[in-house]
């Protein structure tokens, strides 16, 4: 089965809705393509901007980008309030009254957060039965795969090795989104379990650094429509 | 009338004369010296950045072979740089209450220097380009880039980065639990429980802390080092890729986390200057150092959340340390550092004003990496952009802005003021601008899936590249204006500490003026305080009955069954070896904690940390199948063999014993765990 981030529904459709248009006025403000990565280019059928940010990382930027400007916030104040003049022993009892509330805050953050996601590991585990087993082998510079294409709806287990230095098999569904990842490292067998429901062809990067050709060791890999 | 030399001038808050001791010349040298290289490399290391984005934004034409040697030079010398920078700040504040020595201070310097010379060579002339992590085995497999002496000279280059930085944690070990009575004393533990009033000051406990994760790092670090040097000698060597990512990573991070906390500890003397308020120690704080101390230790994991292989507690501990980590971070340092500054009447520097804008970057970079560091978000953002994006955020906009601030805090103090608002306005608005500019498009970038470490960016993103390399330029131009009002300030700081102003009178007018005379002294004399040596590691009957029941078990690594038996495997073979060598530790600990043996032996405290830090490193260079098995066809040459892994532990446990009682076990310790960690990493 993908592997579902925590909470991503119900992120994912505020970001989509409400908070992605900086992230698409940057992506257009560069002038990019995205022919490979990220969002599409315009659909030629229809002419419509096909702006898929329909991957987990847009909630998790957006996220991370409104956090930001948060702590941005706190410490303009901060400087602000700096210059004033305000005695030591208010500021003492004020803040670590304060402070035992933003422990207590961050603790429990800190349980949920980490307590959810061990819920939502995605380390493959359980036999190969009911799966479609692809054997991924990396080397300098290419990728193996076998079988190189599935039918949609597989449940697959990527059984990934190489056979000389670490890779990283970074796997980019047929809109451009990196939908997980796990690393090619010689002497050991990594094994990730995908539920590849959408046809098309999947592209597939090193995320490891591997040698002069690095960057460009892709392959690709197909999902058919049956 | 006489200019003060010391005189804080308009540079401190007026109140923090009270607190605010005078600043020595040594302390003042060093400081600058490190400080001053270190941001020289940085500055160096940043524009080989810029080289890269432009790259990758296609605008100029590095070749893929170029972009990685250029890469690997950029990481390890941009840690290198902050690590010295640091190193130098926080010399200069603990100088004042601990009596660090400067003979080895130099000695740091000099292997640092030296470490990075060969890096450079390895990498520029030799074209290594493994990356500063050199993931092995890929440094033996260059695809004909580079050759065996520059991935020799590369290893040896880190050898000595990280031997430099041992040295200055020996020392700052050493004399903290010297100075406060022990490690419980000296991470003020005792305090913890409630049994005295006085605690030492925030930056020893910092301080403390950072050189026993340091020295942990160092130990890790020299074995894989050590390890792949082998390997270059004897392509037989086979190599174990997950242990030796797990070394390669725990070394690495942690050199580069502690940078951050090398920091910690300045801010906490730095701050309080200039809000006028003086930081003392808490139970809190030491609380939250005690975490730290755990936290920087296993957070490393988190580079390995994806080799499923790895056991899954380490990945679950590595998540639970990578959150903790924050708790003291934003609890204590940051939180507290806002405390002080809130309504203090907060007297804007150059200096104060970068190190506000620090803590921002800090927080900013932290909370990016903490959401990385979650392991079903670490699923779809490994070893994409937003890596480099949240470590850039926290090293750029933290510890180099702090590294400036430290060099600003010196030169400003000396010359009794500040450089121009307006400069200033600019400085920071151009490094906000700039900096955040950066970091946010790898944000995003990484975001959108980028992968990092790219020397040809995939088709549609290069666009993202010219707009970080703009905002690169603008960091550029920013840091750029600041050092320029370093010229006039070091000037005047030169001027203040070289000159008086004497009055006198005119008797054909009559009358009074001043004039500039050289000062008739050049400031206190120079100290290099001798390291004094408190106990020994074995220090009562009991311990050291324990040490002799230890050597007797451990004289089983020598019985021949258990030799042949090794045999089977290098890893066994290796672990026998370990084994001798413990023997050996284990032996010269108890000799040299004998009373009359110790005394003998005298207070030859710099000699023993050269044993501790070269014999163990003899020990494994030896420790290779190629040198080893001709001995083994001769009994008497393989008998000698193994006498020398104990030879080697000996003077090890001897070295110890002169480091007195937490700096000898710790160092004893760590040399034991060497061998064994070889064992596993290379088969």
């Amino acid at each position: 089965m993908t592997t579902p981030l925590v909470g991503a529904p119900v992120w994912f459709v505020v970001c989509e809705r409400v908070l992605t248009g900086p992230a698409r006025g940057l992506h257009c403000l560069c002038g990019l393509t995205g022919d490979t990565i990220g969002p599409r280019k315009p659909d030629s059928a229809g002419g419509k901007l096909n702006l898929h940010y329909g991957s987990p990382q847009i909630a998790i930027g957006v996220t991370f980008a409104a956090l930001a400007l948060l702590l941005a916030l706190v410490f303009a104040v901060i400087a602000a309030q700096a210059g004033s003049d305000v005695g030591a022993q208010r500021v003492h009892d004020v803040g670590y009254w304060l402070r035992k509330r933003w422990l207590a805050l961050l603790l429990v953050i800190g349980v949920l957060v980490v307590g959810v996601s061990l819920f939502d590991l995605p380390f493959a585990n359980g036999s190969d039965a009911g799966r479609t087993v692809v054997t991924v082998t990396g080397g300098q510079f290419f990728w193996s795969l076998s079988p190189n294409r599935v039918p949609a709806g597989s449940h697959v287990r990527f059984d990934v090795t190489s056979v000389d230095v670490n890779h990283g098999f970074g796997l980019y569904d047929p809109h451009g989104h990196l939908i997980g990842s796990v690393q090619a490292m010689p002497g050991y067998h990594n094994r990730l379990d995908l539920n590849l429901t959408e046809a098309g062809v999947y592209r597939i990067r090193c995320l490891e650094l591997c040698g002069l050709n690095h960057s460009t060791m892709e392959s690709t890999f197909a999902v058919t429509r049956h | 009338m006489e200019s003060t030399v010391t005189g804080i001038g308009g540079a401190l808050h007026p109140r923090a004369i009270a607190f605010t001791g005078t600043a020595r010349e040594i302390e003042r040298r060093l400081g600058l010296l490190f400080a001053g290289t270190g941001i020289a490399l940085v500055a160096g290391m940043g524009v080989l950045g810029l080289i890269m984005r432009l790259t990758q934004a296609t605008v100029i034409g590095l070749s893929p072979a170029w972009f990685y040697r250029v890469l690997t030079l950029h990481g390890v010398g941009m840690i290198t740089g902050v690590l010295l920078a640091m190193m130098g700040a926080l010399w200069y504040v603990l100088h004042a209450t601990v009596p660090l020595s400067a003979g080895r201070m130099r000695v740091t310097y000099a292997l640092t220097m030296i470490g990075v010379f060969a890096v450079l060579i390895a990498t520029l002339i030799g074209g290594f380009g493994a990356g500063w992590a050199f993931l092995p085995p890929l440094p033996f497999h260059p695809a004909g880039q580079w050759s065996v002496w520059s991935e020799s000279l590369f290893f040896v280059g880190n050898l000595l980065v990280g031997a430099g930085f041992c040295v200055f944690c020996i020392d700052v070990l050493e004399q903290t639990t010297n100075t406060y009575g022990g490690l419980f004393r000296t991470l003020g533990w005792h305090y913890l429980r409630g049994r005295d009033a006085e605690a030492p000051p925030p930056q020893a406990i910092a301080a403390t802390v950072v050189a026993i994760d340091g020295l942990i790092s160092c130990a890790v670090g020299s074995t894989i080092l050590l390890g792949l040097l082998g390997r270059t000698y004897d392509h037989a060597v086979g190599i174990d890729a997950l242990v030796a990512k797990n070394l390669v990573y725990f070394f690495g991070h942690s050199i580069a986390n502690l940078t951050i906390y090398l920091a910690a500890a300045v801010i906490y003397v730095l701050v309080p200057r200039y809000a006028g308020r003086p930081y003392e120690t808490t139970k809190v704080f030491v609380a939250g150092w005690t975490g730290s101390l755990v936290f920087i230790a296993t957070a490393y994991s988190h580079h390995l959340y994806m080799d499923f292989v790895q056991p899954t507690w380490a990945a679950v501990i590595s998540e639970v340390a990578s959150y903790g980590a924050l708790i003291p971070v934003a609890v204590i340092t940051i939180y507290s550092m806002t405390m002080l500054i809130w309504g203090s009447s907060f007297h804007w520097t150059l200096a104060s004003t970068l190190l506000y804008v620090g803590f921002a970057g800090w927080a900013i970079g932290g909370v990016g990496a903490v959401i990385d560091s979650i392991i079903p978000i670490n699923f779809r953002l490994h070893n994409t952009t937003w890596v480099v994006a949240h470590f850039h955020t926290y090293l750029i906009l933290c510890v180099v802005v702090w590294a400036v601030a430290f060099l600003a805090h010196v030169l400003e103090r000396d010359a009794g003021r500040t450089s121009s608002r307006a400069l200033r306005a600019w400085t920071v608005g151009l490094i906000l601008v700039g900096g955040y500019g950066l970091t946010g498009t790898w944000f995003v970038e990484g975001a959108l899936g980028v992968p990092r470490r790219y020397a040809i960016q995939p088709s549609g993103t290069s666009g993202y590249s010219v707009v970080g390399a703009s905002f690169a330029l603008l960091l550029a131009l920013g840091f750029l204006i600041l050092f320029l009002q370093f010229i006039p300030l070091a000037r005047a700081a030169w001027e203040r500490r070289h000159h008086v102003l004497v009055d006198h009178f005119d008797s054909w007018t009559g009358t009074h003026y001043q004039a500039r005379a050289l000062r008739a002294d050049d400031g206190p004399a120079l100290e290099t305080a001798a390291p004094s040596r408190r106990g020994v590691p074995l220090a009562s009957g009991a311990q050291l009955g324990f040490g002799l029941a230890a050597c007797i078990v451990a004289l089983a690594s020598f019985f021949p069954q258990v030799i042949d038996a090794s045999e089977v495997s290098n890893r066994y073979h290796h672990l026998d070896h370990a084994g001798q060598f413990f023997l050996g530790a284990m032996l010269g600990v108890l000799l040299g904690s004998l009373p009359a043996v110790s005394r003998r032996l005298g207070d030859h405290s710099s000699l023993g940390l050269l044993a501790v830090l070269v014999a163990p490193m003899l020990m494994m260079v030896v420790m290779v199948p190629r040198i080893y098995e001709p001995l083994e066809r001769d009994p008497f040459e393989h008998a000698l063999y193994h006498l020398a892994m104990a030879g080697f532990g000996l003077l090890t446990g001897l070295g110890a014993t002169r480091l007195g009682l937490v700096t000898g076990r710790i160092m004893f310790a760590l040399s034991v765990g060497m061998p064994l960690m070889f064992a596993a990493a290379m088969k």
